[in-house]
């Protein structure tokens, strides 16, 4: 027994001092400064971008690396940026957050991408950004797909640049427009029961607006069997004429289905989150006619305006890229995040580096031509992008097109303060939009 | 009274889902004593399959009893092949306890890989073969449907020719005395591996009713990650540890006790607390009456 | 070795690992990092179930608690990391004592359908309470690395110490707890508890303090994870942690911690290995799905064929030609003509 302890000792022994002296002639991986930044040669430019590609949140967000892809390769071909080509890492975290990071680390420490570009998502995004620490390591993370207002705040992200307009944007404005257009009518909202909902709720407060009936659902519960039908059971009690819909689209689809199965009519009101066609269509393209004469927001170009010179240009760049794919606002999400990218990294210049991409697009930014109907509200001290809504209304074939034939654009802040008309006129394109 | 009416028709909506996934869990238990958490799994597969028949086929009457019969044949050959081996190899020590829960686990996570390699992960669709929209009573439309009957008759009717088979006839007898008695039932001349087997085709036909009815009554959308099952799958077991994981015509009753109560709880209080009530319910039954409201009390044994 | 110099195994362990940490690039650092989580969060359910007997499928749930105790104290107290991680046990451990009060009565599938229903509704608990950050969850910062360890050292690296620290410290603990007469308490009740109960031993007690410490163990893996995330919320302790940790454990044994480390590394591992084929064939379907497939074939084989782990099927194939070092407990009552034992 002794015998047996003691060899094993001096076999356990060796064993490890053998693996720790070879593990210590490989030469330490100190962090050398870097002389140029990672991701960047002479020629190349490497990006990345982390999002839902399969899982829960998946329908229609998996098109947006496609549809950055497609814009890069555009501007490949004619050249590139400053003289280098644009290659995008694209990853899949599920929606979920470990897995965001564990994506992002890849893509910095393996990879070694420039910059990241587009990640989705608040909780997967807030993830990486502390974890990762793009802060410290001076990572540019530009044009995040996700609506929480945080993330413009440049003391708490110093490199990150946000896109969409807030939630509380959102809400202000919706509010504004349900006060003017429906006042004196019974009005019901259906809120997700979390974060995401309770901003919005902070800015209905805000704009002045109360609702005769509050409906909250558990995030997740809308996929039961009862929880549609509850819903509706509710609203027709409380006689709702005027239904607002601040979930994500599960949820839009769960009402929109069991009211029509219970033969209930009330003016839909969606929200940008929630009122996607093409995650609709992805789930059961029955329930996309459902969609018909509701509300809805947007601050991009409608993807079915083929008079807008950017749908223009994106749906033929889109074609030829990716022919079997629809073209909608995810494509159109995808792309405008792209043209940004590539704006802000000419901007920068060919001695090109992660500060100066930084500082390009706070000085310049607001400057940027881009796709969108809002002004870019980028500033020294304000890292936010889109500022405002349209209100149209949706299709038989799930196409929201704006009210009145014409874009009418309010923007406002995160804040109180209100809601404006907006003045403001997109730039003309630039050349082949380049 | 409009809502109260609206209430008990969607809880009665609800039940019935979970109440075929309680029924499969109840089999399942009675002629095995195992709980299957891989029945999700099995019903999602079986739901893929009734996905296939449906767009080959092209008439759900036919593809439905098809599904019902593969997924029979599936759950027999789970059976057949994890859990005989398993019950050779780990019924001793810690883990006996425990194994076939894990075994029926990794089988979930290995039904949801195969069906993502096969079919990949965009959702697809089970066209419902009866209309969605409630009857119409006058100008009042109440919130039951075709579609919404047809699962609750479907039910009813599976319920009553299980309890039949259990209690009249002699291959139940079997199938019960297999469950409680192995030994004295092989002495009896029973083959018991094979009534278990059996077990496991019956509950895998009613798991197979409840993935197919569940998607074609909801958004009729099915992919890997559907949420519905996993969520399916709790309160399947909920359903039948309240009426008691002894008693079929429990597990209907446990299904309605949940559907009502959860009905209620959105409709009259919140629909965030949906999840809460549900444990607490749960809970609240485990403590008080652990063996469920038709369970008896020697039959409880865990 | 380990059985006759415990504590110098487990230095001469920590030493490799310092070691390690200086050579490694960032990526393995981070990673190694996590399997001293997933190290700490296997060995409390090798505890629950291997030796005491209860089985639990929504782990998750208390390294959620744990997690969120240990963010909230940080945000709002300014708590020191110390006390974080202790605070993070202590909630944990209330949850698994409540939890374990509950479920005294229950065992088997009751109890793990219960664990489970826990594990899908906690975060929806979470989400009524604005405190916890909904979706988005709470920030986590540990801070930095102190200045004294030099320019140089990362962040990762940091997260590395702090979590093997911890691991270590935590193994030496409940291997000691474990072969002391809590543990040969456990798994008398676990091989028979009426007559473990006649013998004189406490069960509803024993098998409350088992979920306990579990539990407790469970709410520092899920500080540790918080910390390696810089985020607490309910994405972070998804259902899917719940099932890896039981997989985790089935796979290093439930019996025993010798084989803590595969479970551990196999864990992490896989993501990795899967990627790699992946890679090889370039197909996307290959990347989603093939993890998924390896964990769940592994947890099955492991299962069928090595189901008390590999590190009790070593010692039970010592056991057959005499080398045995292991012995079972065993507990025989006899009262009048009849006879209980926990001898199988």
């Amino acid at each position: 027994m002794i015998r047996i302890n003691r060899r094993k000792l001096i076999t356990t022994s060796a064993v490890l001092a053998i693996a720790a002296l070879t593990v210590a002639t490989v030469p330490a991986q100190a962090l050398n400064p870097q002389m140029a930044d990672p991701g960047i040669t002479a020629s190349t430019i490497k990006l990345g971008v982390t999002s839902p590609l399969t899982g829960i949140a998946s329908p229609g967000y998996n098109k947006i690396p496609g549809a950055m892809k497609a814009y890069f390769d555009y501007v490949n071909t004619n050249g590139g940026v400053n003289g280098r080509k644009i290659t995008l890492v694209s990853k899949d975290d599920q929606y979920i957050p470990t897995t965001a990071v564990a994506k992002a680390n890849e893509l910095i420490l393996r990879d070694k991408v420039f910059a990241l570009v587009g990640t989705l998502g608040t909780a997967s995004t807030k993830a990486l950004t502390a974890s990762t620490q793009l802060s410290k390591r001076g990572i540019p993370s530009l044009f995040v797909n996700t609506g929480w207002s945080g993330f413009a705040d440049k003391k708490a992200y110093p490199t990150t640049f946000s896109i969409l307009p807030s939630y509380q944007m959102e809400a202000k404005i919706m509010a504004k427009y349900v006060k003017e257009t429906y006042a004196g009518k019974k009005i019901a909202i259906i809120y997700q029961d979390d974060d995401f909902g309770r901003d919005a709720l902070a800015g209905f407060k805000t704009a002045g607006l109360t609702f005769d009936t509050y409906i909250p659902y558990a995030s997740g519960s809308q996929a039961l069997p009862a929880t549609g039908a509850g819903w509706i059971s509710k609203l027709k009690t409380a006689g709702a004429e005027v239904t607002v819909l601040f979930g994500v689209t599960s949820a839009s689809t769960a009402a929109l289905a069991n009211a029509y199965g219970a033969g209930f009519k009330t003016q839909w009101v969606l929200g940008s989150v929630g009122g996607d066609a093409t995650t609709i269509a992805a789930t059961n393209k029955a329930y996309v006619p459902l969609l018909f004469g509701a509300k809805g927001f947007s601050f991009a170009p409608a993807p079915t305006d083929t008079t807008d010179e950017y749908i223009k240009l994106f749906q033929s760049i889109y074609a030829t890229a990716q022919p079997t794919q629809t073209f909608d606002n995810n494509v159109v999400a995808g792309m405008s995040n792209a043209f940004l990218a590539v704006q802000a990294l000419k901007a920068a210049g060919a001695n090109l580096t992660r500060a100066g991409l930084i500082k390009a697009i706070e000085t310049k930014g607001s400057t940027f031509a881009s796709p969108f109907l809002t002004p870019l509200g980028y500033s020294s001290t304000s890292h936010v992008g889109a500022t405002g809504y349209w209100v149209g209304t949706y299709g038989p074939t799930g196409a929201l097109t704006p009210d009145g034939g014409k874009y009418t654009v309010y923007t406002t802040d995160s804040g109180t303060g209100p809601v404006v008309l907006s003045t403001y006129t997109r730039p003309a394109m630039p050349a082949k939009g380049l | 009274m409009n809502q109260f009416l609206d209430m008990v028709l969607i809880g009665i909506s609800a039940a019935s889902i979970y109440s075929l996934m309680a029924i499969s869990m109840v089999l399942v238990w009675r002629s095995t004593r195992v709980v299957n958490f891989a029945q999700a799994g099995m019903a999602l597969l079986s739901a893929y399959i009734g996905y296939e028949l449906v767009a080959r086929v092209g008439n759900f009457w036919i593809a439905l009893p098809l599904a019902m019969i593969l997924g029979a044949a599936f759950s027999a050959f789970i059976e057949f092949v994890l859990m005989r081996t398993l019950q050779k190899h780990s019924s001793q020590g810690a883990i006996a306890a425990i194994a076939p829960i894990i075994a029926t686990l990794g089988l979930l996570g290995l039904i949801r890989a195969t069906i993502g390699f096969i079919w990949g992960h965009a959702d697809v669709q089970i066209e419902p073969p009866l209309s969605k929209v409630g009857f119409t009573f006058g100008d009042t439309t109440i919130v039951m449907s075709p579609m919404g009957l047809f699962v609750v008759l479907f039910v009813i009717a599976l319920m009553i020719i299980v309890s039949i088979v259990f209690q009249k006839t002699n291959i139940g007898l079997a199938l019960r005395a297999s469950a409680h008695a192995p030994e004295i039932a092989q002495l009896a001349g029973i083959r018991v591996s094979g009534i278990r087997t059996l077990g496991w085709a019956i509950a895998g036909a009613a798991g197979a009713a409840a993935g197919i009815l569940q998607t074609v009554n909801g958004t009729g959308a099915l992919s890997p990650e559907s949420l519905e099952f996993s969520l399916l799958l709790v309160f399947g077991f909920i359903a039948a540890v309240i009426g008691g994981l002894e008693s079929l015509p429990g597990a209907v009753l446990g299904a309605l006790i949940l559907g009502l109560v959860l009905a209620a709880v959105q409709i009259y209080i919140s629909g965030a607390l949906v999840f809460i009530v549900a444990f607490l319910l749960l809970l609240l039954v485990l403590i008080l009456r652990p063996q469920g409201f038709l369970g008896s009390k020697a039959g409880r044994r865990a | 070795m380990l059985k006759k110099h415990p504590i110098i195994t487990f230095i001469f362990f920590g030493f490799i690992l310092f070691l390690i940490s200086n050579r490694l690039d960032e990526l393995r650092v981070y990673q190694g990092a996590t399997v001293a989580v997933y190290a700490i969060g296997i060995a409390s359910l090798i505890l629950l179930i291997g030796y005491s007997g209860q089985v639990s499928l929504g782990h998750g749930a208390f390294l959620a608690i744990g997690g969120f105790a240990a963010a909230l104290a940080r945000i709002h107290f300014d708590a020191p990391i110390w006390l974080t991680f202790v605070v993070a046990v202590l909630a944990a451990a209330i949850g698994g004592a409540l939890l374990g009060l509950a479920a005294a009565r229950l065992s088997g599938p009751y109890l793990a359908g219960t664990t489970l229903a826990l594990a899908i509704g906690l975060p929806s608990i979470a989400n009524q309470f604005s405190i916890f950050g909904g979706e988005q969850g709470i920030s986590f910062d540990i801070g930095l690395p102190p200045a004294s360890l030099g320019e140089d050292f990362t962040q990762y690296k940091w997260f590395f110490w702090i979590s093997w620290t911890v691991a270590l410290i935590t193994l030496y603990w409940l291997r000691n707890i474990l072969n002391s007469r809590y543990g040969r308490g456990w798994r008398a009740v676990r091989s028979n508890d009426v007559a473990a109960e006649l013998a004189g031993i406490h069960v509803g007690r024993n098998k409350v303090l088992a979920f306990t410490i579990s539990a407790g163990l469970a709410g520092l893996a899920g500080a540790l994870l918080a910390m390696t995330i810089s985020l607490a919320s309910p994405g972070v302790f998804p259902l899917a942690l719940s099932f890896s940790l039981a997989t985790g454990a089935v796979l290093s044994g439930v019996t025993t911690l010798g084989g803590i480390m595969i479970g551990s590394v196999t864990l992490v591992a896989i993501p990795e290995i899967a990627l790699a084929i992946a890679n090889r064939y370039g197909s996307e379907t290959i990347t989603t799905n093939l993890p998924g497939l390896l964990v769940s074939a592994l947890l099955i084989l492991t299962v069928l064929f090595v189901p008390n782990g590999p590190v009790e099927q070593m010692h039970a194939k010592r056991a057959k030609r005499g080398h045995s070092s292991h012995s079972p407990v065993e507990i025989s009552v006899r009262v009048g003509s009849k006879t209980w034992s926990t001898k199988k």
